[in-house]
């Protein structure tokens, strides 16, 4: 039976709610998706809410549902008061993750805004052959194995050798012992590192955003730029003036999105510097990994970690959908 | 509606709950059994493992072994995740001093008296692998390898001949070593370091030279009650220095630029990056895959703060069973065929080019034959003891004792303040733990 049989006007019930069969339809659609979605997403959180109260390890036995109690047991909110107050060293490296991962969201999200915009509008403003081109090759690193990513990265800073230290040679200049080990160079406050890291992370990132806003420039009706230049304004001011605050939406949209991954970024920090040198690129979600996989198999801890990041999250995305927050359609 | 679709969720659930268990309900002893086991991906132990099985199973025709491996981090997450569901396999090749933390939450058959006792395994195996395998003086598994992470290094051919040294070397004493180091550093003209003389800068190095400096001088690192740490005594602090002094004063190594994090100590020694590589002998099978046209040697080290050699092993990799097996008497039969049968042994340990943990296979000229590196190693395993209880020893020699030793090798503190802030967060560790 084609499914659009099914949403006939004529077998729709009078008060316009759906038929049975209509509802039947609907609910075993809808079945494996929720199904997979309760297992594999909605537990999980559930699960993780729940341990960050318990001092749970899978390695104890522990007595009750799922090996909570006993061995396992209830202690309240004791491990968020650890994460803040204590001086256990799991406590230490996560308020110092918990710095380092605000540093690099400082870092990535304006540096990156800074570069795709003005790249989106270089690149709307080009032939449609060449926009393609140079599209598919900013979206490159994007799509490619971020393990690929970091191994070109670890050969670009490696010490000595590496093609960046051989570019400063080539223009005479020094460069440092080491780009990602050397815990003293430290720039306006930011470890060289982290500063390595934000870069290679906006390089394969930013086509995310590149794409998005290239959509999004070509939405704009051109009614509205051809009448700014009628009113006499240059293309500066048709940029900044007229483009930028109707991208309103758009750079909300990237800068949540942004902010999002940014305090997720896992795989380039575990693979090209460990959290180090010193904890100097230590992020939450190492933190997090580490004391659940890595040492004391702490999932109580780590969950109330997780809990940490969430409300993170959640904050600062609902603070910039007001600040952000636009009242007009075009 | 609804009814349905909440049985139907419910059934799922269910279904879901108890998918995956461990093996099927026990049979009878000619009946089909299937067999899984665990152990992570190298290519050295999964071929050596798979020869054995095929004999079992051979000999033990109804018994099928499923024989699955997983990446080193996977692994260990497949079984912390596996534990609470209960559905761990049969038989798992575990690393050194992961037994102790699984057996005592409950999650490890203890060998049953009629395989093996305590005893029995004592004058079997050597102390150090035999520690890893024991807890609570009782008996988890056999091990099927010396850890050692000490004792020995790894030397490059041409450039020990560059630097007009004997090859390969002889050392008596540590300053030997040291002497040839400095003289095989190189520095570029931009005063990067480009061969490091000795690389010992690593995170399993540090740390277990640590301990060794320690107890080679007569200390101890166990507080009186044998639960916390005596890391900020004299010997500890003398052994930081000399770790110290090594680079900052003989310059044999840059700890910024080789370390575990850049440089790795392996990698660093195959590119040439490195003359002597200090690392245990087990990274000689993985160097011949990787690098297999890679020149080398592996050669003796002298003790490094006393007179004689005295060190501590994390234990190695031991065969043990999980609680949730549905075939105990099997897995046990399995268990032992691979880690307490002396041929097995052998041959494990021949085809992985690992230090065995038996005492009858390390004096077995066929074993020296098949692994003649591991010479180098053999006189000083009787010196080896286990490492004891370290709270959790992952935590404690990566995230206290290397990061924090390197930062004083690096410069930016001295051995003093070095051992006092290890001997305060290993304590606090303890204490957390309790």
């Amino acid at each position: 039976m084609a499914i659009n049989s099914l949403f006939k006007r004529d077998i729709i019930s009078g008060n316009g709610k759906l038929t049975e069969k209509q509802r039947r339809f609907a609910y075993t659609s809808l079945a494996p998706i929720l199904l997979y979605m309760g297992v594999f997403t909605l537990f999980p959180i559930v699960w993780a809410v729940v341990m960050s109260f318990f001092d749970y390890t899978p390695i104890r036995e522990g007595s009750g549902f799922l090996g909570l109690g006993g061995d396992n047991p209830f202690i309240a909110i004791d491990n968020y008061i650890e994460l803040f107050t204590e001086n256990t060293k799991p406590a230490e490296v996560f308020r110092i993750a918990l710095k380092n991962t605000f540093i690099f969201t400082a870092l990535v999200l304006p540096l990156n805004l800074i570069i795709t915009l003005p790249l989106a509008v270089i690149l709307e403003s080009i032939g449609e052959r060449f926009k393609t081109l140079f599209r598919a090759i900013y979206f490159l690193p994007t799509i490619s194995s971020s393990v690929a990513l970091v191994i070109i990265w670890s050969y670009i800073y490696a010490p000595g050798w590496g093609l960046l230290s051989l570019m400063f040679k080539a223009v005479g200049l020094v460069p440092p012992k080491s780009w990602l080990q050397d815990p003293s160079l430290v720039y306006f406050g930011v470890p060289l590192a982290m500063i390595c890291v934000v870069i290679a992370h906006v390089w394969q990132d930013f086509g995310y955003n590149l794409v998005i806003f290239v959509a999004a420039l070509q939405s704009i009706p051109k009614t509205l730029r051809e009448a700014a230049r009628v009113d006499g304004a240059n293309v500066w001011q048709e940029f900044w003036l007229v483009v930028v605050p109707l991208l309103r939406r758009t750079v909300l949209l990237t800068s949540v999105l942004t902010v999002i991954s940014s305090l997720q970024v896992f795989v380039i920090f575990q693979l090209l510097t460990r959290g180090g040198p010193q904890n100097q690129t230590q992020t939450m979600l190492l933190s997090i990994y580490e004391n659940a996989f890595r040492f004391a198999n702490n999932l109580g801890l780590s969950s109330a970690m997780s809990m940490v990041l969430f409300i993170i999250i959640l904050t600062l995305t609902v603070i910039q959908f007001r600040i952000l927050r636009t009242e007009w359609e075009y | 509606m609804k009814k349905i679709l909440f049985v139907f969720v419910m059934a799922s659930l269910m279904l879901a709950a108890c998918g995956g268990g461990a093996t099927e309900a026990p049979t009878a002893s000619n009946e089909p059994v299937e067999i899984r086991v665990w152990g992570h991906q190298a290519p050295a132990f999964n071929e050596a493992n798979q020869k054995m099985f095929d004999d079992f199973m051979a000999a033990n025709p109804n018994v099928t072994i499923k024989y699955e491996t997983f990446p080193w981090d996977v692994f260990i997450q497949t079984i912390q995740t596996s534990l609470p569901a209960g559905n761990i396999a049969d038989v798992i090749l575990l690393p050194g001093g992961y037994t102790c933390r699984y057996a005592l939450g409950g999650q490890l058959l203890e060998v049953p008296a009629d395989v093996m006792t305590l005893d029995q395994a004592k004058e079997i195996f050597f102390d150090a692998p035999l520690g890893g395998q024991t807890c609570d003086g009782k008996l988890y598994g056999f091990p099927a390898e010396y850890n050692l992470e000490y004792g020995g290094a790894y030397v490059n051919p041409a450039l020990f001949e560059e630097a007009g040294l004997a090859y390969p070397p002889k050392w008596k004493t540590w300053d030997d070593v040291v002497m040839d180091a400095k003289a095989l550093t190189k520095v570029g003209s931009d005063n990067v370091m480009t061969v490091a003389g000795m690389h010992y800068t690593n995170g399993d190095q540090l740390f277990t030279y640590f301990l060794a400096g320690i107890l080679e001088q007569g200390g101890s690192y166990f507080a009186e009650d044998g639960k916390h740490f005596n890391f900020n005594s004299p010997e500890a602090v003398a052994t930081i220095q000399k770790l110290m002094d090594m680079a900052q004063k003989d310059g044999i190594v840059d700890p910024i630029i080789f370390n575990a994090d850049s440089e790795w100590v392996g990698d660093s020694f195959a590119q040439g990056h490195n003359a002597i590589g200090v690392l245990g002998s087990w990274y000689a099978s993985d160097a011949k895959i990787g690098y297999p046209d890679l020149v080398f040697n592996y050669v003796s080290l002298p003790p490094i703060m006393g007179p004689e050699h005295k060190f501590v092993s994390v234990g190695g990799w031991g065969y043990v069973v999980g609680k949730s097996t549905q075939h105990p008497d099997i897995a046990w039969q399995l268990a032992a065929f691979l880690g307490a049968n002396e041929a097995n042994v052998l041959y494990f340990n021949s085809t992985s080019a690992t230090i065995p943990a038996m005492k009858s296979v390390a004096a077995n000229p066929k074993y020296v034959e098949a692994v003649p590196f591991a010479a180098a190693v053999l006189p000083i395993l009787d010196a080896g003891a286990y490492q004891g209880n370290l709270t959790d020893p992952d935590q404690l020699a990566y995230e206290i004792i290397y990061p924090t030793i390197l930062d004083a090798i690096q410069g930016n503190q001295t051995a003093e303040e070095a051992a006092n802030s290890i001997h305060e967060a290993a304590n606090a560790m303890v204490d957390s733990a309790q």
